[in-house]
């Protein structure tokens, strides 16, 4: 699987490897780019090219060969769900006393870590960190260069104050990845210390042509809408769970319609109940809130009258009934109180109560 | 036959042997200081059981550090498996002193039976375990076993354990063709120990090696429980390799220049007086516990004829002891952490010892009053009082 496995964004991709080429590699990047763009895929890509035992050139630029013993054990991690899943069930295997001080890691490869995010908080913790600063010293035992990867940007206070002293002084031969949404996310100390490299959107037609080789068991409607729904991901598109999103937006719509027209708010409040608190919900409230800002991202495009623009063709009908009610000043609201919300949602406000107050907020403001 | 070589003899995916609880739980104990408690990757919290010709080879890793050991059993079919660590360390503690068989089943399971116990574990995988370095066949160096702990245990306690000062986090190795030297420091104490005058194989030119802190803990206590009279010694670029008996520690290496200790040696300190190790230690602890619960200062004042030490924290009080001294120098007041002088006087266990200074601002220096082989100082950075 080498770099030209790796869709869209070759001359990101390209700007690496040159880096790669001329022996400059940043000691700390932030790749940036939505769910699902590719970001982990293209760190693993780099730590293979990194440290291939075989290393290939392709098109004048360092490769990877796939199949040495650094590049097998690397390509392990590559299921980081199921990596994941495995280390917290070694945890949850453990003692009472050992599994409150168990950090989660994924290392398939002596001198690649991969720092996913702790469960329950979904967030990186001091004591990943500490594992990092402690390790990264050691000079690499099976590869010439030492990989770390932060899969996320959610960093708990102390966490992120602790990465900035390695990032001030790593050694040579070591790289640190911070895999980000938003770059934003991160301190700005952080960011100022490393080198921020973005995935940028692919275009639908891309996605689609992408969803057509990997995903031939769809639909071609299917195909066109999921590529639409993406956000130009190839990833997210090429897992897209159409049931998953149909649902959350079935939920945005009725959130949106409610704030739209102020009407009997018994269907909201059904809704909107079924956003409990607690981690496991976590993930649903994302959901919805990414749906909602799409449905009104799309709102947008019917009334500036670029319809071609909209995303969920699907239900376009119903989106332009709702839009004839919904003036650019409403939607402009909308969008900040949707970030209200999810600012509510950071300092753990409750779920149904906050998405209660957006659409009643919204209605009465109408 | 080196324990390396049963790993590459065998191979398949069958294994059965029988061993003493004795000898195996032996060599369990040895390596449970390497087994990572705390680890979400799974194959870290196994061993590496290989079996081949009479003996088994047990190997655990974190991946920094990785011990491997071996002992003698009876090999009914060579192979290897893994086990979990801890559960199978717990188990065999409580097994009766009787002869064990540990067979190796499908799916990783791992049969041990003993006497009317039978157990069944689940290892995993022998490939996930990672690869481990090997011995090299060049550049072995020996060193007396006794030199080395007495050296470890006289520097180990001054490592830092500060993870922002990276290259402090290890001690500082120098050999040469006829003395061993090693330092460690945290920046406001450092220990230096040097034995001369026996000559070490294959030591050619002036060597240093940076040994990490977990690695001179292991080493510790690996040294502790041998009676290996000498050990083997090599490094690679990527590692550091001790041979203990039958038992192999490998580090990798830490990066960083260890700091030039040398500069900060002191050369001019003329104020001199000798005590006596235990009645220092007593006074210290005892003026100490009435010091600063953050800073732990305690004073000592040089004055003709006596040593005063004490303490005083607006909390608790005051407290001072004298301790009577041949000294008719000028006076001199300087402060210091009382717990790194204890760590010292704990160090060298009593005896005489020397205390000289400059003035109540520079480095003071530590060191027992009969040099015998080893030179041994300690110097301790001056606190403002």
């Amino acid at each position: 699987m080498p770099f030209s496995d790796f869709y869209g964004n070759s001359d990101v991709v390209n700007r690496l490897r040159e880096m790669l080429a001329r022996n400059h590699f940043p000691q700390a990047v932030i790749l940036t780019g939505s769910q699902g763009s590719g970001k982990y895929t293209l760190a693993l890509m780099l730590a293979k090219a990194m440290n291939c035992l075989e290393p290939i050139m392709t098109g004048g630029l360092p490769d990877f060969c796939g199949k040495c013993s650094n590049c097998v054990r690397i390509a392990q991690s590559e299921d980081l769900d199921a990596c994941t899943a495995e280390a917290v069930e070694a945890r949850e295997n453990m003692r009472e006393t050992d599994k409150k001080e168990t950090r989660l890691f994924v290392q398939t490869h002596p001198d690649v870590l991969v720092i996913p995010p702790d469960p329950p908080q979904m967030m990186i913790k001091v004591d990943q960190v500490r594992r990092v600063i402690e390790t990264i010293y050691y000079r690499p035992g099976d590869a010439r260069e030492r990989v770390y990867i932060f899969t996320d940007s959610a960093f708990m206070k102390e966490a992120a104050n602790s990465l900035l002293k390695v990032l001030e002084e790593p050694p040579e031969f070591a790289t640190i990845f911070l895999l980000a949404e938003n770059a934003g996310e991160l301190l700005p100390t952080i960011r100022s210390r490393s080198m921020v490299v973005g995935l940028k959107a692919l275009p639908a037609e891309e996605v689609e042509h992408y969803l057509a080789r990997e995903r031939a068991d769809w639909s071609p409607k299917q195909r066109s809408l999921v590529s639409r729904l993406s956000e130009g991901a190839v990833g997210r598109a090429r897992t897209f769970d159409l049931a998953a999103y149909t649902a959350a937006r079935q939920h945005a719509l009725t959130i949106l319609t409610s704030a739209l027209r102020a009407a009997d708010h018994s269907e909201l409040f059904k809704v909107t109940e079924t956003y409990r608190a607690g981690a496991e919900g976590r993930e649903k409230i994302e959901r919805l809130l990414r749906t909602l800002y799409s449905l009104l991202q799309d709102l947008l495009f019917i009334n500036s009258g670029t319809p071609q623009s909209v995303h969920n063709t699907d239900i376009e009908s119903e989106l332009r009934r709702l839009a004839e009610a919904a003036s650019f000043e409403w939607i402009t609201s909308a969008a900040d109180g949707l970030a209200e919300v999810e600012r509510g949602m950071r300092r753990n406000l409750l779920r149904s109560l906050s998405l209660d107050a957006f659409a009643v907020g919204e209605a009465l403001g109408n | 036959m080196p324990v390396e070589a049963i790993a590459s003899a065998v191979g398949t995916t069958t294994m059965e042997i029988t061993v003493s609880k004795f000898e195996l739980l032996r060599e369990l104990t040895a390596t449970q200081g390497v087994v990572e408690r705390k680890t979400t990757i799974p194959i870290l919290s196994n061993y590496l059981f290989e079996a081949a010709g009479d003996k088994l080879s047990l190997t655990a890793t974190d991946l920094d550090l990785s011990l491997r050991t071996s002992c003698a059993v009876k090999v009914k079919k060579e192979g290897s498996c893994t086990i979990p660590a801890r559960k199978l360390h717990d188990y065999v503690k409580l097994l009766p002193d009787a002869d064990i068989t540990i067979k190796l089943l499908e799916n990783h399971w791992v049969s041990i039976r003993c006497g009317r116990s039978n157990t069944k574990m689940v290892g995993m995988a022998k490939s996930n375990f990672p690869s481990l370095p090997t011995f090299p066949t060049a550049g072995v160096m020996k060193i007396p076993a006794q030199v080395l702990r007495s050296m470890i245990a006289k520097t180990g306690f001054a490592i830092a354990s500060e993870e922002s000062r990276y290259t402090l986090n290890g001690a500082l190795m120098v050999l040469k063709p006829e003395s061993i030297t090693m330092v460690a420091t945290d920046g406001h104490r450092l220990s230096h120990i040097e034995r001369a005058g026996t000559k070490f194989d294959g030591v050619s030119g002036e060597m240093k090696t940076l040994v990490p802190k977990k690695a001179m803990d292991e080493l510790k206590s690996l040294l502790d429980s041998t009676d290996a009279e000498e050990i083997e010694f090599a490094k690679d670029e990527s590692t550091l390799y001790f041979r203990i008996g039958n038992r192999l520690l490998t580090s990798r290496q830490l990066t960083g220049q260890f700091p030039n200790f040398e500069a900060v040696l002191p050369k001019d300190n003329t104020k001199s007086i000798a005590v006596h190790g235990d009645e220092l230690g007593q006074a210290i602890s005892r003026v100490a516990q009435f010091a600063d619960e953050r800073s732990r200062a305690v004073k000592m004042r040089l004055e003709k004829g006596e040593l005063k030490l004490s303490a005083s924290s607006t909390e608790m009080g005051e407290s001072e002891d004298t301790i009577e001294i041949d000294y008719q120098g000028e006076l001199l007041a300087i402060g210091f952490n009382a717990q790194y002088l204890l760590d010292f006087l704990k160090a060298t266990g009593g005896g005489e010892i020397k205390l000289e200074f400059k003035d109540s601002q520079s480095a003071g220096q530590m060191r027992p009053a009969e040099g015998e082989e080893y030179k041994y100082r300690y110097i301790v950075m001056p606190m403002r009082i």
